[in-house]
C-alpha cells in the first residue's frame, strides 16, 4: 500500500488550502494535489450591481491586499466608461498602492516567512510563529511592527480604512491626503528607510545561511506573469508581461489579456489553474508574485531597489527559477515601495484637491483594469450597460495566478524529498532562535 | 495566566485578522494574555489538533468568515463544541457580508458562471471541482443559524480598538494603569479648570500618565487611562455635576458614552454586542455584575450615577446609528431633489450626503465605526449591519430620510430611482434577511 501525506490546513498563508502527497509502494511520488477549498462567487454576484459600487465590494476578496482590489476594478470601470483621471489622482493611487505593498511585504517577510528561517524548519510547530519571534527577538519584532504600522496607517490616511478602503471612485479619488497628515508621514521616512535596510540585511543573512536550500530545493523552470510599464517594474499601471522559462519576454496590453492568460478548471481545487495560452496547459503553467515580477522587470523604478536587483541577478542569474528566492525578490520590492513612498509624499499632487474628474458618464462597454497586488497580477474585466450597471465580470486574482505554479513546484519538491532524499544532505544553519 | 483562544477562518478575506494585527505595537500588550491554540493564518496547528481538544477546553473561539462551504459549517460546529464562548467576529460571521448577495442565485448558477462560463477558460475544461473539495452550501446563512453565538462583533472589519477591547474584556483582564494620582495633578490648564466652566471633565478620578492631549486642546478628559487610586479634590465638583446630567450639552452627553467604556475598559456598546457588556448589564438588570476592583468611593459614586443616568435615559438607546457619530450637518443648505450616483460630481465635506443627493446608509446602520468612510468623503454603505431587522430595509431607509432629512422626493420617486436595491440597502446583510427567497 502506498502512503498519503496530508497537510490540513496549510498554515501561515492567506486562504484555505489542503495539500495531499500520494506515494506509491516503492516510495515514488504518484500525485500532488494542492486544493484550494473555498471560493465565494464574486464573478456572479457582481452582476446587477452599480459599477461604481464594485470597488466597495471587491476589497472583501482579500483583507491583506484590499487596496489593489479597490483600485483595479475602479480602473476597469474607468476603462469601460472611457473616463480619464486627473494626474493628482494617479499619484495618490500610486502612493496608496505602494503603502500597501510596503506593509504587506513586511508582514509576509516577518509574520509568514521568517519563523521558518529564524527558528529553523525542524522547530516545534507550536513555537514556529511570529508571536514567538516577537517574544524572542523583541527589537526585531518591534521594528517589524512599526514598519507594518506605517504602511497600514498610510493606507488608512489615504484610503479611509486600511482594510477595505473606500476613497477611489470612477473619475479619481474622493479626497486628497491632508497636508498636516502628509507631513506626519514624511517625518517618519528616514526611520522607515533605515528599517527597510535592516530588513534587507536580515534577509541577505538568511539567504546566505540557507544558500544550500535556496540553490538546490524547488528550483523549477516555469513561465512567469507580471506587470511592467515600458519594461520597468510598476505595481499600479502597465502592461501584462510574460517571461518564458528561458527568458523570452512577451507584452500584452490589459485589454488583450485573453490572448495571453488561459484558465484550466482542475478537478481538485476551487482555485483554477492559470497558464500562458500560446504554450497550452500544462506546459504553459506560470508563476506569479515577487520572483515573477523581478523576472519580468528590465529594471526597478528606483535607484536603491535597482542596485539590489543587480546584486541578486549577479548571484542567481537574469531569470531565477529558485522558489526560495521569492523572499529575496520581495525585499527588493520592499525597498522600491519605500523609495516610491518617499518620493510621492514630497509631491504636492498627493495633497492636491483637484483629484476627481467631475463629469463622469457611464456608457455601455467592456473594460479591463490591471495592477500588481503584493501576491501577483490582479485583473478585472467588467461589462457595463449604458446606465453603468454591471452585466458581467471576470476576475483573475493574484494568488489564483500562482496556484498551478505552486502545485508544480510542490510536485518537484516532493520528488526531491521522497525520491531523491535531497533533504538528507542539506546544510542547514544553527537557528537564530533556539 | 494566559487563556486559550482559537481563531477560525471560514470563507473570508482575512481582514478581521488583519484588523487585529493592525494593533501592531498594541499587540505586545494583548498577546501575552493569549494562548493561541488554533489560527491557521498565523500559527502551525492543524485541524486534527483542534479535533483532539476536549470539549469546552478553549475559553473563546472567534469565528471569522461566511459559511459558503460544507467544511465551513462543519468546522464552525466543531469550534462551538470546543469553546466555552463563541464570538461571531466580523460582518461575514454576523450577517453573511457581501457574499450573501450570492443568495440571489441558485448554487448551480453560481457554479456554472465560475467553473464553466468564465471567458478565460480556454482548454475545454470545466464543471464543479469535486475531488478533495468540500462542496458548497445551498445558500449563505449567518453563523447563529447553525450554532449558538455568545457575542457579536460586527464591522467589515471591526476596528482594532474594538477587537482589543473585546478580547481584554472577555478574558477578564483589567490592565488599568491605576496610578496613585489623578489626571488633575498633571493637567496643563488646571488654573483654567474646565469644571469651573461647567464642562464635564473626568480628570479628577482618572489616572495620570497620558500625553494630556485632550486638555492641551482645551477638551475635557474622557477617562481613557482608567481610574486613579486616589481622587483629586475637584472630584466633589464633578460628583455634584453628575447629579444633574439633564442640563448637559449634547457634546457633553456624547462624552458620557465615551467615558464609561474607556474608563472601565469595557467594549464600546455599539461596536460590540454582548450580554456581558457593562452598559447592557446596567440596561437589562439595573445592576452591575462586572466587578469593579477597589475603586475609591467617590469614583464609584460618580460612575454609578452615570450608569444610572444612561440606564434611564432615552439617549442611551438612541445613539445607535452612524449619523449619531457623523460630523456632517443634517438640515443643511442642501436638499435631495433626485438620487445621485456616487461617481457624479464631488460632494462637499460639510453637508449630509443624503441632503446633497447621494445615498448614504448611515441612518439605518449600526454605529461603531466612527464614520471612517465619511471622513474620506464617501457615504456609508452599511458594513456594521442594520439597526433594525425583519423589515424591508429599502422602505425603512426611505421612511427615515423622508422624515428627518432635507429630501424633496416622494417615497416612490426615491425608491424608483435606485436601480440596485439589494446591493444598495442590503449589501452586507442579505444572508440575514429571512424574508428573502432568491435562488433563481
Amino acid at each position: 500500500m502506498g502512503k498519503e501525506i496530508v497537510v490540513d490546513p496549510v498554515t501561515r498563508l492567506e486562504g484555505h488550502n489542503v495539500l495531499k502527497v500520494k506515494l506509491g509502494d516503492d516510495g515514488t511520488v504518484q500525485d500532488v494535489q494542492f486544493s484550494i477549498t473555498t471560493t465565494r462567487f464574486f464573478e456572479k454576484f457582481l452582476e446587477g450591481r452599480y459599477c461604481e459600487h464594485i470597488p466597495r465590494i471587491t476589497p472583501r476578496i482579500c483583507g491583506i491586499c484590499p487596496i489593489p482590489h479597490h483600485l483595479t476594478p475602479t480602473k476597469a470601470v474607468e476603462d469601460a466608461w472611457g473616463v480619464q483621471i486627473p494626474p493628482a489622482a494617479y499619484k495618490l493611487r500610486q502612493l496608496l498602492q505602494n503603502a500597501k505593498q510596503y506593509s504587506s511585504h513586511a508582514l509576509h517577510f516577518y509574520a509568514l516567512a521568517a519563523p521558518d528561517f529564524l527558528l529553523g524548519p525542524m522547530a516545534d510547530p507550536a513555537l514556529r510563529n511570529v508571536v514567538h519571534v516577537i517574544n524572542k527577538m523583541p527589537d526585531v519584532g518591534a521594528m517589524a511592527l512599526k514598519m507594518m504600522d506605517f504602511g497600514q496607517k498610510l493606507c488608512q490616511a489615504i484610503g479611509g480604512k486600511s482594510v477595505h478602503p473606500i476613497v477611489a471612485i470612477p473619475g479619481g479619488m474622493k479626497k486628497p491626503l491632508d497636508e498636516d497628515v502628509r507631513d506626519l508621514f514624511l517625518k517618519q521616512i528616514e526611520d522607515q528607510v533605515e528599517w527597510t535596510k535592516k530588513t534587507v540585511d536580515i534577509g541577505l543573512k538568511v539567504v546566505e545561511d540557507y544558500w544550500d536550500v535556496v540553490a538546490n530545493v524547488g528550483v523549477v523552470p516555469t513561465y512567469y506573469v507580471g506587470m511592467t510599464k515600458n519594461g520597468i517594474h510598476d505595481i499600479y499601471d502597465g502592461d501584462i508581461r510574460i517571461v518564458s522559462p528561458n527568458g523570452e519576454k512577451f507584452d500584452y496590453p490589459p485589454q488583450k489579456y485573453l490572448d495571453a492568460l488561459g484558465e484550466h478548471i482542475p478537478e481538485h481545487s476551487y482555485a483554477t489553474h492559470m497558464y500562458y495560452k500560446p504554450a497550452g496547459y500544462p506546459e504553459g503553467i506560470y508563476r506569479a508574485n515577487t520572483l515573477a515580477m523581478i523576472n519580468c522587470a528590465d529594471k526597478m523604478a528606483t535607484p536603491l531597489a535597482d542596485e539590489a536587483l543587480q546584486a541578486m541577478r549577479a548571484k542567481v542569474g537574469n531569470i531565477s527559477h529558485h522558489t526560495f528566492a521569492y523572499h529575496w525578490a520581495r525585499l527588493i520590492e520592499l525597498v522600491e515601495s519605500i523609495e516610491v513612498i518617499a518620493t510621492l509624499l514630497q509631491d504636492d499632487d498627493v495633497v492636491n484637491p483637484d483629484c476627481k474628474t467631475l463629469d463622469v458618464q457611464p456608457r455601455e462597454g467592456n473594460g479591463v483594469g490591471i495592477t500588481e497586488a503584493p501576491r501577483g497580477l490582479l485583473l478585472y474585466n467588467i461589462w457595463s450597460d449604458a446606465e453603468g450597471i454591471c452585466k458581467k465580470a471576470n476576475l483573475l486574482v493574484a494568488t489564483n495566478h500562482n496556484i498551478a505554479g505552486i502545485e508544480k513546484t510542490l510536485m518537484h519538491v516532493a520528488k526531491q524529498v521522497f525520491e531523491d532524499k535531497a533533504l538528507d544532505g542539506l546544510k542547514l544553519p544553527d537557528p537564530w532562535i533556539k | 495566566m494566559a487563556v486559550k483562544v482559537a481563531f477560525l477562518q471560514n470563507s473570508d478575506c482575512w481582514g478581521c485578522h488583519q484588523s487585529l494585527l493592525n494593533l501592531h505595537l498594541g499587540l505586545l500588550n494583548v498577546l501575552p494574555a493569549l494562548e493561541i491554540v488554533y489560527w491557521p493564518a498565523v500559527v502551525d496547528f492543524k485541524y486534527d489538533s483542534l479535533k483532539a481538544r476536549e470539549d469546552g477546553e478553549i475559553l473563546v473561539g472567534f469565528v471569522e468568515g461566511s459559511l459558503r462551504t460544507k467544511h465551513d459549517i462543519a468546522q464552525t460546529k466543531l469550534l462551538r463544541q470546543k469553546c466555552a464562548l463563541i464570538v461571531a467576529f466580523g460582518s461575514c460571521s454576523c450577517y453573511g457580508n457581501v457574499h450573501g448577495l450570492a443568495n440571489q442565485w441558485s448554487k448551480d448558477n453560481l457554479i456554472k458562471r465560475k467553473f464553466s462560463e468564465v471567458e478565460s477558460i480556454a482548454d475545454g475544461s470545466g464543471g464543479e471541482p469535486t475531488i478533495n473539495t468540500p462542496g458548497f452550501a445551498d445558500k449563505i446563512v449567518p453563523v447563529d443559524e447553525i450554532i449558538k453565538v455568545d457575542a457579536y462583533m460586527s464591522g467589515c472589519p471591526p476596528k482594532p480598538e474594538a477587537i482589543a477591547s473585546a478580547i481584554v474584556f472577555l478574558l477578564g483582564q483589567k490592565p488599568f494603569p491605576m496610578n496613585d494620582l489623578a489626571f488633575c495633578n498633571d493637567c496643563s490648564i488646571k488654573d483654567n479648570c474646565l469644571l469651573d466652566k461647567a464642562k464635564l471633565c473626568f480628570g479628577p478620578i482618572t489616572s495620570i500618565g497620558c500625553s494630556l492631549k485632550c486638555t492641551s486642546n482645551n477638551k475635557p478628559c474622557v477617562g481613557c487611562f482608567g481610574p486613579a487610586k486616589t481622587v483629586d479634590s475637584r472630584a466633589e465638583k464633578l460628583n455634584n455635576m453628575v447629579n444633574n446630567l439633564d442640563i448637559l450639552s449634547s457634546g457633553d452627553k456624547k462624552n458620557l458614552y465615551e467615558f464609561l467604556p474607556l474608563f472601565l475598559n469595557v467594549p464600546l456598546m455599539a461596536g460590540f454586542d454582548l450580554a456581558g457588556d457593562i452598559l447592557k448589564q446596567v440596561k437589562k438588570r439595573g445592576t452591575l455584575e462586572t466587578h469593579l476592583a477597589n475603586l475609591p468611593p467617590t469614583t464609584e459614586e460618580i460612575a454609578g450615577k452615570i450608569m444610572g443616568y444612561l440606564r434611564d435615559h432615552r439617549d442611551f438607546t438612541e445613539i445607535s446609528n452612524v449619523c449619531d457619530t457623523c460630523p456632517r450637518i443634517i438640515g443643511s443648505k442642501s436638499t435631495m431633489t433626485r438620487v445621485k450616483r456616487d461617481y457624479e460630481g464631488l460632494p462637499n465635506m460639510e453637508d449630509c450626503f443624503i441632503e446633497q443627493g447621494y445615498l448614504c446608509m448611515g441612518p439605518i446602520t449600526k454605529a461603531g465605526c466612527g464614520g471612517m468612510c465619511i471622513k474620506v468623503n464617501s457615504p456609508c454603505t452599511g458594513c456594521y449591519g442594520q439597526t433594525e431587522w425583519g423589515v424591508n430595509q429599502a422602505e425603512r431607509f426611505a421612511d427615515t430620510v423622508l422624515k428627518g432629512f432635507n429630501v424633496s422626493l416622494s417615497k416612490d420617486e426615491l425608491l424608483n430611482q435606485v436601480k440596485d436595491h439589494l446591493g444598495t440597502f442590503e449589501k452586507f446583510t442579505l444572508a440575514a434577511n429571512r424574508n428573502f427567497k432568491g435562488g433563481e
